[in-house]
């Protein structure tokens, strides 16, 4: 397992006792906001429930890899990732769950050739959108995309906390948000028009 | 005021990373020096903030279960004993 290789105990550093305290103390305040990150990784109610529980009893089972005071909720999330991806490339034969034109899309362009910004989504669009519609939006996004806005809009990380949850550089988290943000703009603006919501591009096609 | 801007994705990055908390000082300099003096730089960032704002504020955020709390706190339990019996097993293996 590739989780395991990675948190590997090398000292039995708490006793059972202080084991039980620092899942308690350190580990549980964030179950919220791990599940929150579940549910919208997996888009599925049972599978979140899964995914958490995997990720809570695997680092009851590496606790000893943990420092007491350090960040728990970064460790935490980088459990929780890593399950979801090993379970997702499992999954990831139901053709259903993924949409390839996006990933092709969104991977072909490089640093270089980045898509063109959306410059026709209006503020004032975003601001009259309601929940739902914003969710879906972000559901749409291919999971990588999706998981990067996750954890610096929702979640609040920092690049360099997401850098380590993620295991890629500072600049590939940068970029990443880039595209995924522009992508997103483009999944709004989609929207919007189909709902009928103002946008540049409707006011311009309106004038004419 | 420029109306258009010639760096307007290389902007934008930086205008993300200064709403994420996570510009360098020089960035953050560069944005408050430059940022009035480019109309599309201004429209980006109203809009990056608005985006931000509405992942923040209109996405629900789910909240864990409790049955799967009580799960996990019993499996952790369980799994302690287990270990426990495994342990006096085969202190007991020795003993014999």
């Amino acid at each position: 397992m590739e989780q395991e290789e990675e948190i590997v105990e090398v000292i039995a550093r708490y006793s059972e006792k202080e084991k039980y305290a620092v899942f308690d103390k350190e580990f549980m305040p964030h179950i919220d906001s791990m599940y929150n990150f579940a549910f919208r990784l997996t888009n599925d109610e049972d599978d979140a429930n899964d995914l958490v529980q995997d990720t809570y009893l695997k680092a009851f089972r590496f606790i000893n890899s943990f420092e007491r005071g350090t960040n728990a909720k970064a460790w935490l999330f980088r459990i929780l990732k890593n399950s979801f991806i090993n379970d997702y490339r499992k999954k990831s034969k139901e053709p259903s769950k993924v949409d390839y034109q996006d990933v092709e899309t969104t991977y072909n362009s490089t640093e270089d050739a980045e898509m063109d910004a959306t410059t026709d989504l209006r503020t004032e669009t975003v601001q009259d959108m309601i929940g739902d519609e914003v969710a879906n939006a972000l559901n749409s996004l291919p999971v990588d995309f999706r998981t990067v806005i996750i954890l610096c809009d929702i979640e609040g990380f920092t690049y360099e906390e997401m850098a380590k949850i993620l295991d890629i550089p500072i600049g590939t988290v940068r970029s990443r948000l880039h595209r995924a943000r522009n992508l997103l703009k483009e999944k709004l603006k989609t929207y919007a028009l189909s709902m009928g919501y103002k946008t540049n591009e409707l006011e311009s096609q309106e004038e004419v | 005021m420029k109306q258009k801007c010639e760096n307007q994705q290389k902007c934008m990055k930086m205008i993300q990373a200064v709403l994420d908390g996570s510009a360098s000082a020089e960035e953050v300099e560069h944005f408050k020096l430059n940022m009035d003096a480019c109309m599309p730089c201004i429209e980006t960032y109203k809009l990056e903030k608005s985006v931000k704002e509405a992942m923040q504020g209109k996405v629900e955020k789910k909240c864990c279960p409790q049955s799967i709390i009580i799960d996990i706190r019993a499996k952790i339990g369980l799994a302690i004993l287990f270990l426990g019996f495994i342990f006096i097993e085969l202190k007991l293996n020795n003993y014999l």
